[in-house]
């Protein structure tokens, strides 16, 4: 994976699909570390409704609070691949991720008819 | 073989392409304004065809439907707003058209309203729930093909067919411009609604169309939505034929099938009523789901109308809840073909934060590789964005100006 | 970082920050360039040449400091 990729257009807001191709959120923001004069890296994925607070102003502040506020870390290292979706090395469960899904499921299941 | 299927997805097609806005307003138009706003619908049916095949060429070549794109290519912030506008509309939306399979239900049996609202809910739930949603699409469109009885309704009522074509003749000759505008803005805003193009371009992907199916997919926008368009000129032809004819404004889902029991009966009467609830039932479908999707692919849940519900939960708990709050809005008592006309509306403001993105989307580069717009796809995208501007600057001052089309 | 100015340490413009590029280090992205200029939004809109076909970025090498709404890079700093 030597090619370059621009943040803003490749990474931030894509898709996120976990090593068996399973949607588990977005890249709703990126850690940086470094600064001028040194090296400057993204070193995690940032995601859930707590990190919306800044990046949509009033708005992201209220769908921040109503969607629980909960944040995940997504080291960079568990990144496998960048294609359309940035693709993970990992399960979702493995992350943290997808955990919404994971917890309904088990309501879902008990109604008959959710298997077919 | 393909053709068969191409062949049968279409005629499944036909009927899910009129939705009540469409019913209504088509009607209405012609109970005011005769056929003299025929070519206003071209206009929106063009319209639809254009961007229904812009958003099928982007999942097939990117393998995203539309919100997908609208967040990665517009950012968090201009999604969000898209996002919520369109949750607003489609709510609306939703709750005229359950609104309407309750009244058609009634109709048909002669049960409670009230009844009928939680007889269609429940019913919707069960289905989608238990059946392969190709056997959903497939019930409802054949169902909605008895709408075709309003295309025979519409010869045998003898309208004048020399006016019929001056009607597609764009012109406007009336004491009432305000009225006419209206009615013009209503048309295409029904013509063009928003849910129309997210549950396109979702099943697009969950097809996994690929560059292969961009002539299959070109197809159905054809096909499919002109085939509306004819039914949907079928509806004006009744209402200018018989209510303009009476002086009556069919201000009822019950007096718009009353037109087709006039030249053809009572089997023509019970056609059209089974013909409205398919048509209507399938669009709330359609619409519902178009909900969960947004909202599922805003923020990156997994989603899907093919998949068992437990694949994909929160998208299945979206589209739940979604019915609940429109079940209980219908619950309220509020007039379904009433809230038709605020929807239609609406949805003709919310029209930009739609097809702007498909449109910049659809020329990207980076997404599309060769596939983005030829000169011509730019060209008419442009007309349609620009028409488009005007719909929604225009709906709403046109709707209080006008006193929502009762003048 | 993104949407500031970036100008030289002698206050010429050269364009507003649009993007950041990078290249895979070892389990890291590195941030090797910011891209620069008007040619920069409308590609985000998918109009026009795709990006990296002409000069549109300055080196990350060349940024000497950060402060308030700009960026400054180090006189000399050309497009790339």
């Amino acid at each position: 994976m030597s090619k370059s990729v621009d943040l803003g257009l490749n990474v931030f807001d894509h898709q996120l699909l976990d090593s068996e191709d399973r949607r588990c959120g977005k890249v709703d923001d990126l850690e940086l570390e470094g600064g001028p004069g040194e090296e400057f890296e993204v070193v995690a994925i940032l995601c859930g409704p707590g990190v919306w607070r800044g990046r949509a102003g009033v708005l992201g502040r209220i769908a921040a609070w109503l969607g629980g506020g909960g944040r995940v870390r997504v080291p960079w290292s568990e990144v496998a691949e960048i294609h359309s979706h940035v693709q993970l090395g990992k399960r979702a469960e493995e992350l943290a991720l997808g955990s919404g899904d994971d917890r309904l499921r088990p309501y879902i299941e008990k109604i008959p008819g959710s298997d077919h | 073989m393909k053709i068969f299927q191409v062949a049968l997805g279409i005629l499944a097609a036909i009927g899910g392409f009129v939705d009540i806005g469409d019913l209504v307003f088509n009607v209405a138009a012609g109970a005011t304004f005769g056929y003299q706003l025929l070519w206003v619908v071209v206009i929106g049916v063009v319209g639809i065809i254009v961007y229904s095949e812009m958003c099928g060429r982007v999942a097939a070549v990117s393998g995203k439907a539309v919100f997908d794109a609208v967040r990665e290519r517009l950012g968090f912030k201009v999604g969000l707003v898209a996002l919520i506008s369109a949750q607003v509309v489609n709510l609306m939306t939703l709750t005229a058209e359950i609104g309407g399979v309750a009244i058609c239900l009634q109709l048909l049996s002669g049960l409670s309203y009230r009844w009928m609202i939680l007889v269609a809910g429940v019913a919707f739930a069960i289905v989608v729930w238990v059946t392969p949603f190709e056997w959903v699409e497939r019930v409802f469109g054949y169902g909605g093909l008895c709408m075709l009885v309003f295309a025979v309704a519409a010869v045998k009522l003898h309208p004048s067919w020399g006016a019929v074509a001056h009607g597609f003749v764009p012109h406007m000759d009336t004491q009432s411009p305000l009225l006419y505008a209206y009615f013009a803005i209503g048309l295409l805003g029904a013509a063009m609604t928003p849910y129309e193009v997210y549950f396109y371009s979702s099943g697009g992907v969950e097809e996994r169309w690929g560059p292969k199916d961009l002539g299959l997919n070109r197809v159905n926008a054809q096909i499919g939505y002109g085939l509306g368009g004819f039914l949907s000129f079928s509806l004006m032809i009744v209402g200018g034929a018989l209510f303009l004819e009476k002086g009556v404004q069919p201000e009822f889902l019950g007096s718009i099938a009353l037109g087709v029991e006039v030249p053809l009966g009572q089997i023509g009467l019970l056609l059209a009523l089974v013909g409205i609830l398919f048509a209507v039932g399938g669009a709330s479908i359609d619409t519902l789901f178009s909900g969960a999707y947004n909202l599922a692919q805003f923020l990156g849940w997994e989603w899907g109308r093919y998949r068992h519900p437990r694949g994909a939960p929160r998208f299945t708990v979206t589209w739940l809840v979604l019915l609940v709050l429109a079940l209980g809005a219908v619950m309220t008592g509020v007039d379904p073909v009433q809230l038709t006309e605020y929807a239609v509306i609406f949805s003709a403001v919310a029209l930009p934060l739609t097809y702007i993105p498909i449109f910049l989307v659809a020329n990207d580069r980076s997404y599309m590789r060769e596939y983005t717009n030829g000169r011509l796809g730019n060209v008419l995208g442009l007309v349609y964005l620009v028409v488009i501007m005007v719909i929604a600057l225009t709906a709403v001052p046109l709707m209080i100006l006008t006193n929502v089309g009762q003048n | 970082m993104v949407g500031r100015m970036v100008e030289t340490e002698s206050g010429r413009r050269i364009g507003r920050c649009r993007d950041m590029r990078a290249i895979a280090g070892r389990g890291t992205l590195r941030v090797t360039e910011l891209v620069v200029g008007r040619r920069g939004r409308l590609e985000h809109f998918g109009i026009g040449t795709p990006r990296g076909q002409a000069p549109d970025a300055v080196p990350w090498d060349s940024v000497v400091r950060i402060e308030g709404s700009r960026i400054v890079v180090r006189d000399g700093t050309e497009l790339v």
